[in-house]
Protein backbone atom coordinates (compact mmCIF):
# COMPACT_ATOMS: atom_id res chain seq x y z
CA UNK A 1 0.00 0.00 0.00
CA UNK A 2 2.61 2.45 1.09
CA UNK A 3 4.63 1.77 -2.02
CA UNK A 4 1.65 2.44 -4.23
CA UNK A 5 0.99 5.76 -2.45
CA UNK A 6 4.57 6.76 -2.89
CA UNK A 7 4.50 5.91 -6.54
CA UNK A 8 1.31 7.86 -7.01
CA UNK A 9 2.66 10.94 -5.26
CA UNK A 10 5.95 10.72 -7.09
CA UNK A 11 4.08 10.36 -10.37
CA UNK A 12 2.10 13.56 -9.67
CA UNK A 13 5.25 15.38 -8.60
CA UNK A 14 7.03 14.31 -11.79
CA UNK A 15 4.09 15.38 -13.92
CA UNK A 16 3.95 18.79 -12.19
CA UNK A 17 7.70 19.27 -12.64
CA UNK A 18 7.43 18.40 -16.31
CA UNK A 19 4.53 20.83 -16.71
CA UNK A 20 6.58 23.50 -14.90
CA UNK A 21 9.50 22.89 -17.23
CA UNK A 22 7.35 23.25 -20.34
CA UNK A 23 5.73 26.39 -18.88
CA UNK A 24 9.23 27.81 -18.32
CA UNK A 25 10.14 27.13 -21.92
CA UNK A 26 7.28 29.35 -23.01
CA UNK A 27 8.28 32.27 -20.76
CA UNK A 28 10.22 34.94 -22.64
CA UNK A 29 13.79 34.78 -21.34
CA UNK A 30 15.56 38.12 -21.19
CA UNK A 31 18.43 38.08 -23.58
CA UNK A 32 21.69 38.43 -21.61
CA UNK A 33 22.98 41.14 -23.87
CA UNK A 34 23.30 43.92 -21.35
CA UNK A 35 25.51 46.71 -22.57
CA UNK A 36 28.60 46.85 -20.43
CA UNK A 37 28.64 50.01 -18.37
CA UNK A 38 31.99 51.64 -18.18
CA UNK A 39 32.70 53.98 -15.34
CA UNK A 40 33.86 57.12 -17.03
CA UNK A 41 35.57 59.49 -14.69
CA UNK A 42 34.55 62.97 -15.76
CA UNK A 43 37.28 65.41 -16.76
CA UNK A 44 37.23 67.97 -14.04
CA UNK A 45 39.62 70.90 -14.14
CA UNK A 46 41.99 70.42 -11.22
CA UNK A 47 43.65 73.39 -9.59
CA UNK A 48 46.34 71.95 -7.38
CA UNK A 49 49.28 74.07 -8.50
CA UNK A 50 50.10 77.52 -7.27
CA UNK A 51 52.64 79.82 -8.92
CA UNK A 52 53.57 83.42 -8.22
CA UNK A 53 56.21 85.91 -7.21
CA UNK A 54 57.36 87.51 -4.00
CA UNK A 55 59.19 90.63 -2.93
CA UNK A 56 60.55 91.52 0.47
CA UNK A 57 63.59 92.14 2.58
CA UNK A 58 66.26 89.71 3.66
CA UNK A 59 68.62 90.41 6.50
CA UNK A 60 71.96 88.84 5.55
CA UNK A 61 74.40 87.98 8.32
CA UNK A 62 77.42 90.36 8.42
CA UNK A 63 75.81 92.50 5.75
CA UNK A 64 72.81 94.82 5.69
CA UNK A 65 69.15 94.04 5.05
CA UNK A 66 68.58 93.99 1.33
CA UNK A 67 65.60 93.74 -1.02
CA UNK A 68 64.86 90.20 -2.14
CA UNK A 69 62.60 88.97 -4.94
CA UNK A 70 61.82 85.69 -6.60
CA UNK A 71 59.32 83.13 -7.78
CA UNK A 72 57.42 80.66 -5.68
CA UNK A 73 55.53 77.56 -6.78
CA UNK A 74 53.55 74.98 -4.83
CA UNK A 75 51.80 71.68 -5.43
CA UNK A 76 48.89 71.05 -3.09
CA UNK A 77 48.70 67.37 -2.21
CA UNK A 78 45.77 67.55 0.16
CA UNK A 79 43.97 70.23 2.09
CA UNK A 80 46.70 69.89 4.72
CA UNK A 81 49.95 69.28 2.86
CA UNK A 82 51.82 70.92 0.02
CA UNK A 83 55.25 70.93 -1.59
CA UNK A 84 56.79 74.27 -2.34
CA UNK A 85 59.76 75.42 -4.39
CA UNK A 86 61.33 78.88 -4.28
CA UNK A 87 63.92 80.65 -6.34
CA UNK A 88 65.11 84.04 -5.13
CA UNK A 89 67.81 86.66 -5.46
CA UNK A 90 69.26 89.55 -3.51
CA UNK A 91 72.47 91.54 -3.66
CA UNK A 92 74.62 92.76 -0.78
CA UNK A 93 76.75 95.84 -0.39
CA UNK A 94 79.94 96.14 1.69
CA UNK A 95 80.28 94.50 5.09
CA UNK A 96 80.38 96.84 8.07
CA UNK A 97 84.10 96.17 8.37
CA UNK A 98 84.75 97.12 4.74
CA UNK A 99 82.85 100.37 5.21
CA UNK A 100 84.66 101.40 8.38
CA UNK A 101 88.18 100.33 7.42
CA UNK A 102 88.00 101.91 3.99
CA UNK A 103 90.43 99.27 2.73
CA UNK A 104 90.25 97.13 -0.36
CA UNK A 105 86.93 95.23 -0.72
CA UNK A 106 87.03 91.61 0.46
CA UNK A 107 84.78 90.23 -2.25
CA UNK A 108 84.25 90.76 -5.95
CA UNK A 109 80.95 92.29 -7.06
CA UNK A 110 79.80 89.02 -8.63
CA UNK A 111 80.34 87.27 -5.30
CA UNK A 112 77.95 89.69 -3.64
CA UNK A 113 74.96 88.20 -5.46
CA UNK A 114 72.88 86.21 -3.04
CA UNK A 115 70.93 83.57 -5.02
CA UNK A 116 69.02 80.78 -3.41
CA UNK A 117 66.59 77.99 -4.08
CA UNK A 118 64.78 75.69 -1.68
CA UNK A 119 62.27 72.86 -1.58
CA UNK A 120 59.85 72.74 1.30
CA UNK A 121 57.08 70.71 2.78
CA UNK A 122 54.25 72.89 3.98
CA UNK A 123 51.54 72.09 6.47
CA UNK A 124 48.36 74.14 6.69
CA UNK A 125 48.27 74.41 10.45
CA UNK A 126 45.32 76.75 10.81
CA UNK A 127 42.94 76.75 7.85
CA UNK A 128 40.36 79.44 8.37
CA UNK A 129 38.00 82.01 6.99
CA UNK A 130 38.03 85.73 7.44
CA UNK A 131 34.84 87.72 7.21
CA UNK A 132 34.74 91.00 5.33
CA UNK A 133 31.02 91.51 5.33
CA UNK A 134 27.79 89.72 6.13
CA UNK A 135 27.92 87.52 3.02
CA UNK A 136 31.55 87.54 2.14
CA UNK A 137 34.11 85.20 3.66
CA UNK A 138 37.57 84.50 2.29
CA UNK A 139 39.54 81.33 2.77
CA UNK A 140 42.83 81.67 4.57
CA UNK A 141 45.58 79.36 5.77
CA UNK A 142 48.31 79.81 8.32
CA UNK A 143 51.05 77.35 7.42
CA UNK A 144 54.39 76.09 8.66
CA UNK A 145 57.20 75.24 6.27
CA UNK A 146 60.44 73.37 6.50
CA UNK A 147 62.86 72.47 3.79
CA UNK A 148 66.31 72.36 2.30
CA UNK A 149 68.06 74.08 -0.53
CA UNK A 150 71.20 75.88 -1.53
CA UNK A 151 72.51 79.42 -1.42
CA UNK A 152 75.05 80.82 -3.88
CA UNK A 153 76.89 83.49 -1.97
CA UNK A 154 80.46 84.83 -1.63
CA UNK A 155 81.74 82.60 -4.39
CA UNK A 156 80.46 79.28 -3.07
CA UNK A 157 77.27 77.27 -2.81
CA UNK A 158 76.08 76.53 0.71
CA UNK A 159 73.71 73.84 1.87
CA UNK A 160 70.79 75.69 3.41
CA UNK A 161 67.94 74.74 5.69
CA UNK A 162 64.79 76.87 5.67
CA UNK A 163 62.05 77.21 8.24
CA UNK A 164 59.15 79.53 8.03
CA UNK A 165 55.63 80.49 8.77
CA UNK A 166 53.26 82.05 6.32
CA UNK A 167 49.76 83.24 5.70
CA UNK A 168 47.77 82.74 2.52
CA UNK A 169 44.55 84.60 1.84
CA UNK A 170 42.50 83.54 -1.15
CA UNK A 171 40.88 86.58 -2.73
CA UNK A 172 38.81 84.27 -4.94
CA UNK A 173 39.20 80.61 -5.92
CA UNK A 174 42.47 81.12 -7.71
CA UNK A 175 44.22 84.34 -6.62
CA UNK A 176 46.04 84.33 -3.31
CA UNK A 177 47.92 86.92 -1.35
CA UNK A 178 50.80 85.57 0.71
CA UNK A 179 52.81 86.86 3.62
CA UNK A 180 55.88 84.91 4.69
CA UNK A 181 58.68 84.95 7.23
CA UNK A 182 61.48 82.47 6.64
CA UNK A 183 64.84 81.80 8.14
CA UNK A 184 67.57 80.60 5.79
CA UNK A 185 70.21 78.86 7.88
CA UNK A 186 73.58 77.85 6.51
CA UNK A 187 77.16 77.31 7.64
CA UNK A 188 79.82 79.24 5.76
CA UNK A 189 83.55 79.70 6.11
CA UNK A 190 83.98 82.72 3.87
CA UNK A 191 85.62 84.69 6.71
CA UNK A 192 88.09 81.94 7.56
CA UNK A 193 86.24 79.82 10.08
CA UNK A 194 82.97 77.94 10.06
CA UNK A 195 80.01 79.93 11.31
CA UNK A 196 76.29 79.33 11.24
CA UNK A 197 74.35 82.21 9.75
CA UNK A 198 70.66 83.03 10.05
CA UNK A 199 69.25 85.07 7.20
CA UNK A 200 65.68 86.07 7.79
CA UNK A 201 63.46 86.83 4.84
CA UNK A 202 60.24 88.82 5.13
CA UNK A 203 58.23 88.71 1.97
CA UNK A 204 54.85 89.20 0.45
CA UNK A 205 53.55 88.10 -2.89
CA UNK A 206 50.73 87.09 -5.12
CA UNK A 207 50.17 83.55 -6.38
CA UNK A 208 47.76 82.01 -8.83
CA UNK A 209 46.21 78.55 -8.70
CA UNK A 210 45.95 76.58 -11.90
CA UNK B 1 73.63 79.37 -11.80
CA UNK B 2 73.25 76.13 -9.87
CA UNK B 3 70.07 77.13 -8.05
CA UNK B 4 68.40 78.44 -11.20
CA UNK B 5 69.17 75.27 -13.09
CA UNK B 6 67.86 73.03 -10.38
CA UNK B 7 64.73 75.12 -9.99
CA UNK B 8 64.03 74.77 -13.69
CA UNK B 9 64.53 71.05 -13.41
CA UNK B 10 62.00 70.86 -10.63
CA UNK B 11 59.51 72.97 -12.51
CA UNK B 12 60.06 70.70 -15.49
CA UNK B 13 59.34 67.69 -13.35
CA UNK B 14 56.23 69.34 -11.95
CA UNK B 15 54.93 70.28 -15.40
CA UNK B 16 55.29 66.66 -16.45
CA UNK B 17 52.32 66.05 -14.19
CA UNK B 18 50.23 68.49 -16.15
CA UNK B 19 48.80 66.22 -18.88
CA UNK B 20 46.38 65.01 -16.22
CA UNK B 21 45.30 68.58 -15.74
CA UNK B 22 44.81 69.48 -19.39
CA UNK B 23 41.34 69.21 -20.86
CA UNK B 24 38.14 69.29 -18.87
CA UNK B 25 36.39 71.86 -21.05
CA UNK B 26 32.97 70.26 -20.90
CA UNK B 27 30.98 70.75 -17.75
CA UNK B 28 30.31 67.42 -16.10
CA UNK B 29 26.95 66.88 -14.47
CA UNK B 30 25.93 64.37 -11.91
CA UNK B 31 22.81 63.41 -9.98
CA UNK B 32 22.56 62.87 -6.25
CA UNK B 33 21.31 59.37 -5.40
CA UNK B 34 22.25 59.24 -1.72
CA UNK B 35 19.87 60.87 0.73
CA UNK B 36 21.80 64.14 0.52
CA UNK B 37 25.26 65.61 0.00
CA UNK B 38 26.76 68.44 1.98
CA UNK B 39 28.12 71.57 0.34
CA UNK B 40 30.74 73.58 2.21
CA UNK B 41 31.78 77.20 1.84
CA UNK B 42 35.43 76.37 1.07
CA UNK B 43 37.52 73.30 0.24
CA UNK B 44 38.27 71.84 3.66
CA UNK B 45 36.59 69.68 6.27
CA UNK B 46 36.63 72.47 8.86
CA UNK B 47 34.47 74.79 6.74
CA UNK B 48 30.77 75.07 7.50
CA UNK B 49 28.10 73.14 5.59
CA UNK B 50 25.81 75.88 4.25
CA UNK B 51 23.64 73.88 1.84
CA UNK B 52 22.45 70.32 1.43
CA UNK B 53 21.71 69.00 -2.05
CA UNK B 54 18.87 66.45 -1.92
CA UNK B 55 18.39 63.14 -3.68
CA UNK B 56 17.49 63.70 -7.33
CA UNK B 57 19.15 67.07 -7.61
CA UNK B 58 21.51 67.54 -10.55
CA UNK B 59 24.77 69.27 -9.82
CA UNK B 60 27.40 70.62 -12.16
CA UNK B 61 31.02 69.76 -11.34
CA UNK B 62 33.13 72.87 -11.85
CA UNK B 63 36.66 72.19 -10.62
CA UNK B 64 38.67 70.15 -8.23
CA UNK B 65 41.20 71.24 -5.62
CA UNK B 66 42.93 68.44 -3.73
CA UNK B 67 40.06 66.28 -2.40
CA UNK B 68 37.31 68.83 -2.91
CA UNK B 69 35.10 69.50 -5.90
CA UNK B 70 33.36 72.79 -6.51
CA UNK B 71 29.78 72.23 -7.64
CA UNK B 72 26.86 74.36 -8.76
CA UNK B 73 23.22 73.33 -8.52
CA UNK B 74 20.22 74.44 -10.62
CA UNK B 75 19.65 77.40 -8.29
CA UNK B 76 23.19 78.63 -8.99
CA UNK B 77 24.31 77.85 -5.49
CA UNK B 78 28.02 77.01 -5.47
CA UNK B 79 29.86 75.07 -2.82
CA UNK B 80 32.55 72.48 -2.21
CA UNK B 81 31.81 68.77 -1.84
CA UNK B 82 34.24 66.07 -0.80
CA UNK B 83 35.37 63.89 -3.70
CA UNK B 84 34.22 60.70 -1.94
CA UNK B 85 30.67 62.10 -1.79
CA UNK B 86 30.84 63.04 -5.48
CA UNK B 87 32.01 59.48 -6.16
CA UNK B 88 28.61 58.24 -4.98
CA UNK B 89 26.64 60.47 -7.34
CA UNK B 90 25.69 59.15 -10.78
CA UNK B 91 26.01 60.40 -14.34
CA UNK B 92 23.29 60.56 -17.00
CA UNK B 93 23.48 56.80 -17.64
CA UNK B 94 23.09 56.02 -13.95
CA UNK B 95 26.62 54.81 -13.27
CA UNK B 96 28.53 56.11 -10.28
CA UNK B 97 31.29 58.60 -11.12
CA UNK B 98 34.02 56.51 -9.56
CA UNK B 99 35.94 59.39 -8.06
CA UNK B 100 37.65 59.01 -4.73
CA UNK B 101 40.44 60.52 -2.70
CA UNK B 102 43.89 58.98 -3.17
CA UNK B 103 44.43 55.90 -1.03
CA UNK B 104 46.67 52.85 -0.83
CA UNK B 105 45.18 51.44 -4.00
CA UNK B 106 46.09 54.63 -5.84
CA UNK B 107 49.59 54.22 -4.40
CA UNK B 108 49.81 50.72 -5.88
CA UNK B 109 48.55 52.02 -9.24
CA UNK B 110 50.54 55.23 -9.31
CA UNK B 111 52.05 56.61 -12.49
CA UNK B 112 54.22 59.58 -11.61
CA UNK B 113 56.21 60.08 -8.47
CA UNK B 114 57.97 63.30 -7.42
CA UNK B 115 59.96 63.99 -4.33
CA UNK B 116 62.96 65.37 -2.65
CA UNK B 117 65.48 63.73 -0.40
CA UNK B 118 68.04 64.72 2.12
CA UNK B 119 71.03 62.79 3.37
CA UNK B 120 74.68 62.14 3.33
CA UNK B 121 76.80 61.45 0.25
CA UNK B 122 80.29 60.33 1.19
CA UNK B 123 79.99 62.17 4.56
CA UNK B 124 78.83 65.46 3.00
CA UNK B 125 75.34 67.00 3.12
CA UNK B 126 73.36 66.10 0.05
CA UNK B 127 69.93 67.03 -1.26
CA UNK B 128 68.17 65.82 -4.32
CA UNK B 129 64.98 66.14 -6.28
CA UNK B 130 63.69 63.37 -8.48
CA UNK B 131 60.86 62.37 -10.75
CA UNK B 132 59.90 58.85 -11.72
CA UNK B 133 57.39 57.12 -13.92
CA UNK B 134 56.07 53.68 -13.06
CA UNK B 135 55.62 52.05 -16.45
CA UNK B 136 54.78 48.57 -15.15
CA UNK B 137 53.65 47.66 -11.63
CA UNK B 138 57.23 46.57 -10.89
CA UNK B 139 59.44 48.80 -12.99
CA UNK B 140 59.99 52.53 -12.93
CA UNK B 141 62.36 54.95 -14.63
CA UNK B 142 63.69 57.80 -12.54
CA UNK B 143 65.66 60.97 -13.13
CA UNK B 144 67.47 62.40 -10.16
CA UNK B 145 69.35 65.64 -9.56
CA UNK B 146 71.63 65.75 -6.51
CA UNK B 147 73.73 68.51 -5.02
CA UNK B 148 76.19 67.92 -2.23
CA UNK B 149 78.20 70.34 -0.15
CA UNK B 150 81.48 69.28 1.40
CA UNK B 151 84.27 71.11 3.18
CA UNK B 152 86.52 70.87 0.14
CA UNK B 153 84.17 70.71 -2.80
CA UNK B 154 80.58 70.95 -4.00
CA UNK B 155 79.14 68.49 -6.41
CA UNK B 156 76.19 68.23 -8.74
CA UNK B 157 75.01 65.00 -10.21
CA UNK B 158 72.39 64.14 -12.78
CA UNK B 159 71.48 60.51 -13.11
CA UNK B 160 68.86 58.19 -14.53
CA UNK B 161 67.98 54.85 -13.03
CA UNK B 162 65.76 51.84 -13.38
CA UNK B 163 63.91 50.98 -10.18
CA UNK B 164 62.44 47.57 -9.53
CA UNK B 165 59.96 46.91 -6.74
CA UNK B 166 59.10 43.37 -5.76
CA UNK B 167 55.80 43.91 -3.94
CA UNK B 168 53.88 46.71 -5.66
CA UNK B 169 50.75 46.10 -3.55
CA UNK B 170 52.51 46.41 -0.24
CA UNK B 171 52.36 49.45 2.03
CA UNK B 172 56.07 48.92 2.70
CA UNK B 173 57.51 48.44 -0.74
CA UNK B 174 61.22 47.62 -1.04
CA UNK B 175 63.08 48.31 -4.28
CA UNK B 176 66.39 47.91 -6.06
CA UNK B 177 67.88 50.51 -8.31
CA UNK B 178 70.54 50.59 -11.01
CA UNK B 179 71.63 53.74 -12.76
CA UNK B 180 74.17 55.96 -14.35
CA UNK B 181 74.86 59.62 -14.99
CA UNK B 182 77.35 62.42 -14.74
CA UNK B 183 78.85 64.25 -11.81
CA UNK B 184 80.46 67.66 -11.68
CA UNK B 185 82.84 68.56 -8.85
CA UNK B 186 83.66 72.16 -7.95
CA UNK B 187 86.43 72.65 -5.39
CA UNK B 188 85.74 75.31 -2.73
CA UNK B 189 86.83 78.85 -3.56
CA UNK B 190 88.77 79.12 -0.30
CA UNK B 191 91.11 76.37 -1.50
CA UNK B 192 93.99 76.78 -3.91
CA UNK B 193 92.38 76.95 -7.34
CA UNK B 194 91.79 73.61 -8.97
CA UNK B 195 89.60 73.11 -11.99
CA UNK B 196 86.05 71.87 -11.98
CA UNK B 197 85.79 68.39 -13.36
CA UNK B 198 83.03 66.21 -14.76
CA UNK B 199 83.04 62.42 -14.48
CA UNK B 200 80.71 59.59 -15.34
CA UNK B 201 79.04 57.73 -12.48
CA UNK B 202 77.35 54.37 -12.12
CA UNK B 203 75.21 53.44 -9.15
CA UNK B 204 73.54 50.50 -7.51
CA UNK B 205 71.20 50.77 -4.57
CA UNK B 206 68.28 49.55 -2.55
CA UNK B 207 65.55 51.24 -0.60
CA UNK B 208 62.06 51.27 0.78
CA UNK B 209 58.95 53.25 -0.07
CA UNK B 210 56.41 53.58 2.71
CA UNK B 211 52.91 54.78 1.93
CA UNK B 212 51.91 57.45 4.43
CA UNK B 213 48.55 58.99 3.62
CA UNK B 214 46.77 60.67 0.73
CA UNK B 215 49.37 61.19 -1.98
CA UNK B 216 52.34 61.10 0.36
CA UNK B 217 55.02 58.49 0.70
CA UNK B 218 58.25 58.27 2.64
CA UNK B 219 61.32 57.01 0.90
CA UNK B 220 64.55 55.62 2.37
CA UNK B 221 67.42 54.54 0.19
CA UNK B 222 71.06 53.64 0.01
CA UNK B 223 73.07 54.00 -3.19
CA UNK B 224 76.61 53.03 -3.91
CA UNK B 225 78.34 55.15 -6.55
CA UNK B 226 81.40 54.51 -8.63
CA UNK B 227 82.82 57.74 -10.02
CA UNK B 228 84.87 57.05 -13.13
CA UNK B 229 87.62 59.63 -12.85
CA UNK B 230 90.41 60.10 -15.35
CA UNK B 231 92.95 59.42 -12.60
CA UNK B 232 94.44 56.02 -11.89
CA UNK B 233 91.74 54.93 -9.44
CA UNK B 234 87.99 55.26 -9.58
CA UNK B 235 86.35 56.82 -6.56
CA UNK B 236 83.62 55.06 -4.65
CA UNK B 237 81.02 56.76 -2.51
CA UNK B 238 78.09 55.65 -0.41
CA UNK B 239 74.92 57.68 -0.07
CA UNK B 240 72.13 57.44 2.52
CA UNK B 241 68.98 59.40 1.98
CA UNK B 242 65.54 59.97 3.39
CA UNK B 243 62.87 61.78 1.46
CA UNK B 244 59.26 62.66 1.11
CA UNK B 245 57.44 62.18 -2.17
CA UNK B 246 54.05 62.47 -3.73
CA UNK B 247 52.55 60.32 -6.44
CA UNK B 248 50.08 61.07 -9.15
Amino acid sequence: MENRHKRFLLGIAAALLAAGATAQDVVQVIEPEVERREIITPDIDTENFELGFFVGMISIDDFASEPVYGVRGAWHLSENWFFEANLGAAEVDLTSYEKISGGAPLFKDSERDYNFYNLNVGWNLLPGEIYFSENRAFKSDLYLLGGVGATDFLGDTWFTATFGIGYRLLVNDWIAWRLDVRDHIFDRDSFGEDETTHNVEWSTGVTFFF
Amino acid sequence: MGPALSFLLILGAMSAALPAWAGGEEAANSRVVEAYIEMRTHPGRNYPVFYVAERGETIELLKRRTDWIKVRNHRDIEGWVHVNDIGRTVDASGSPLGLHSPDRESFANRGWEFGFMLGSLDKTDAISAYAGYQFTPNLALEADYTENYGDFSDGRMLSASVVHQMFPQSRYSPFFTLGGGARQTNPRSTLVDTDDRTDGVASVGAGLRIYLTGRLLLRLQYKHYVVMTDRDDDEEAGEWKIGISAFY
